[in-house]
């Protein structure tokens, strides 16, 4: 497989923006023949549904279930690549999977593969690619907003608004403080270097600690693997988590963990819900162990109209809508048609190689 | 004191202090060129050619606390006393670092009294020769009692204002005052990284739609909503000082695109953080507000930019603007600015000045869904004033006693 050795195999938006591809080596050795395991009437998928697409490349069929594929016509040209957007698709992609040998590569819209992690899925022989780096800046400027909505006391100036009451209060600097970022990946990287432009101290934390130099990356002044959660905590005055959801990330965020904090610390959640203990950030979000927390997401969402989150002041809330710009999945979606498939046909390597054994 | 003056002494100076330092070759270096040649060894700063000497604190880029390590390795250093009146309130607590008797002062500096008006300052105390007054904004009525002291002790040479406004001191008699020599300087630089801070919350503020975030949560409905990235916006700065170029700073680390109006615009033509730069005029302002997504007032108070951002600007203003005032209120046309929030001329506003403060509580902006209002606290951290006169106490004064070149220097015609 013939591919620039130079060129990181991840795609991030503002990097590969700014340095369009121009490596696509070599001729094209074979079709792409999709299916698409999604909503036919998500306007996102636009760009695949309507095309153009690609030279060598075609899409067969829109579906969301194995019936959806059951065409004597589909199953005679035998489709190689499945693009995945359904959020109901996990059981399914199996299903289509075993339905058809042929299929290679399986591309996931979405950054956050958990929607269809199974043992199956990482198991099986297809390669496996996602979104990453698509949604990491503006997740970035969240971050820093939640900071600062709690450093400013934003709370505080919408109540004595609604008062019409003046009165000032000191507000704290982001300057100084410190951000520690639970998932130092794509998503973690760019709010450090934000972070790093307010003159916060950054720490980070990673599941393989062993490729980080600390030379190559000027926005982490130091980094944890695993087993230093909780000293990351207890030095942290806000504390993002932006780990992928694994088995091994999922309740990371414990009641022990969320023990060390400083009582002054924010929590921000854009990873997923379930990597936090969701009770026990509640109960010391009520009893003032933490600060606050800005969540974009939740462990059922919709959150039901039942859980306390909805009531507590220190608590910012988002339905996981902090990267939903007009044109975000739509961006991802042409990442696939103009970066990936390309690649594909010509049997390069694929940009956001999924890694299966670890699940993200 | 010239400058030819100032290198023969500090030649004796820099050996006495060789001699102290020794082993500290790094600080001993960095003083003896100091001394050498003290206007030509400050920092210059890339996008500011014309500027032979830096003369400007940036409280996040400069050293700190040089002038004091000098004065205090090397007392014979000193060239003159500083003999201090403060024009403040007594019980301003954010003074402390100067009024505090357990205050250590520099050597060679000594505060003779505290007092808001004439009388409060004996007139035996003219026979001590007072030669610097410390300005405070908690001094009732200052810009009358400045040139009344300053008649009364006119051995005062140097003027410092605690804060980073000086409109508060404005009358016919400040620019007589500083035209017979004598030197002011402020806070300038103190403030500036909390205020951008600000900015970006603001701009964030609308473009994630908070307001809306706030009532889906009261009514505890789940309806996620496209939002707004700050990445590829423009952000014009009308007032392109200090508060300005920091606020610049981070809106080009979010990637938005930054265009400035200031009077001398040749000074930011190679600002890194500055996209495009245009001089002050109604055309130019109109300008950068039919350019701009966001809009961040950041200029002082003076005869020239009273009422300058008025409706005409407003007329010009980019659909879906945010316009954000934290320089001070009289500089916007605060019924053209509601006029045009209410039209839907602008999306919204985030304002810490007005111009009454605090602001009159039948006042419309207290109504409006799509106005942020903070009570000109947003750099108001729990140390800042303290830091303020920690500045002149531990950064100018022990530049005013060694004879150096003091930091911040304002002019008191052009008002900033």
């Amino acid at each position: 497989m013939a591919s620039n050795s130079n060129e990181s195999i991840y795609w991030n938006r503002e990097n590969n923006s700014a340095h369009p591809s121009s490596s696509f080596n070599g001729p094209i050795i074979k079709e792409a023949r999709i299916i698409a395991l999604s909503d036919p009437n998500d306007s996102h998928n636009a760009p695949l549904y309507h095309g153009p697409l690609p030279e060598s490349a075609r899409l067969l069929k829109i579906g969301s279930h194995l019936d959806d594929f059951n065409e004597s016509s589909i199953i005679e040209q035998q489709p190689n690549v499945i693009f995945v957007s359904h959020p109901s698709a996990r059981d399914p992609l199996i299903q289509v999977l075993n339905k058809f040998p042929s299929v290679e590569w399986v591309h996931t819209r979405s950054a956050g593969v958990d929607f269809i992690a199974s043992d199956a899925i990482f198991a099986s022989h297809v390669q496996l690619t996602n979104a990453k780096g698509m949604f990491s800046s503006t997740l970035a400027e969240y971050c820093m907003m939640a900071c600062s909505y709690f450093a400013k006391d934003l709370p505080r100036l919408m109540r004595q608004k609604e008062a019409i009451h003046w009165e000032q209060y000191p507000v704290r600097e982001l300057r100084g403080s410190t951000l520690g970022i639970v998932g130092y990946g794509d998503i973690g990287r760019a709010c450090a270097k934000l972070a790093k432009a307010y003159g916060m101290k950054v720490l980070g934390l990673k599941r393989d600690i062993s490729s980080f130099r600390k030379e190559d990356d000027p926005h982490c002044d130091a980094m944890y693997g695993m087993d230093g959660l909780h000293e990351l905590m207890s030095l942290s005055d806000y504390i993002l988590i932006s780990t992928p959801l694994t088995n091994q990330t999922r309740g990371l965020i414990s009641r022990e963990a969320i023990s060390k904090c400083k009582s002054s610390a924010v929590i921000i959640n854009v990873g997923r819900g379930p990597i936090i203990d969701e009770d026990a950030l509640i109960e010391a979000l009520q009893k003032g162990v933490i600060h606050g927390a800005a969540l974009d997401v939740m462990t059922v969402e919709p959150l039901p109209k039942d859980s306390l989150l909805w009531q507590l002041d220190n608590v910012l809330l988002s339905p996981h809508n902090m990267d939903m710009t007009l044109t975000f999945m739509k961006e991802s979606t042409d990442f696939f048609i103009r970066e990936n498939l390309p690649r594909f046909v010509r049997g390069n390597q694929l940009l956001n190689p999924v890694n299966k054994a670890a699940g993200y | 004191m010239t400058a030819t003056t100032a290198v023969a002494m500090s030649t004796s100076t820099a050996r006495a202090l060789q001699r102290l330092l020794g082993r500290d070759t790094s600080l001993q270096l960095s003083l003896t060129r100091r001394f050498y040649s003290p206007t030509s060894s400050l920092p210059k700063k890339a996008w500011d050619p014309h500027a032979s000497e830096y003369k400007y604190w940036n409280r996040e880029e400069s050293k700190h606390g040089e002038a004091s390590y000098v004065l205090a390795m090397s007392p014979e250093s000193v060239q003159k006393e500083a003999r201090i009146l403060c024009l403040a309130a007594e019980d301003d607590d954010a003074n402390s670092p100067l009024t505090n008797p357990s205050s250590k002062l520099p050597f060679g500096s000594r505060l003779l009294k505290i007092g808001t008006q004439p009388t409060d300052f004996p007139d035996s105390l003219a026979s001590e020769r007072p030669n610097v007054l410390f300005v405070s904004p908690s001094c009732p009525h200052a810009r009358l009692q400045l040139p009344l002291i300053m008649h009364k002790f006119p051995t005062i040479e140097w003027i410092h204002v605690r804060s980073a406004g000086i409109d508060f001191l404005e009358s016919d008699e400040l620019p007589k005052i500083t035209n017979k020599g004598i030197i002011m300087t402020n806070a300038k630089g103190q403030f500036s990284s909390s205020l951008a801070e600000y900015v970006m919350l603001a701009c964030s503020y609308f473009a994630k739609n908070i307001p809306r975030l706030l009532q889906q949560k009261k009514a505890k409905v789940w309806n996620d909503f496209d939002i707004e990235e700050l990445r590829g916006k423009t952000m014009g700065i009308v007032g392109y000082g200090d508060i300005g170029r920091a606020t610049a700073k981070l809106a080009s680390n979010y990637g938005m695109k930054v265009v400035a109006l200031r009077r001398n615009p040749s000074k930011s033509e190679l600002d890194p953080v500055c996209d495009e730069v245009f001089g002050t005029g109604k055309q130019n302002l109109q300008k950068l507000m039919s350019i701009s997504d966001y809009v961040v007032c950041s200029a002082p108070s003076t005869v020239e930019t009273r009422g300058m951002v008025n409706a005409d600007a407003f007329k010009a203003s980019k659909p879906n603007q945010v316009f954000i005032n934290l320089g001070r209120g009289p500089v916007i046309d605060e019924d053209a600015l509601v006029a045009s929030l209410k039209s839907g001329a602008l999306k919204g506003a985030a304002l810490d000045v007005f111009a009454t403060e605090p602001l009159p509580t039948d006042h419309e902006l207290w109504d409006m869904d799509n106005v942020l209002i903070s009570p000109h606290n947003m750099d108001k951290t729990a140390t800042f004033m303290h830091e303020a006169t920690e500045f002149f106490v531990n950064e100018n004064l022990p530049r005013f006693i060694l004879g150096d070149t003091l930091l911040n220097p304002v002019d008191a015609t052009l008002g900033y």
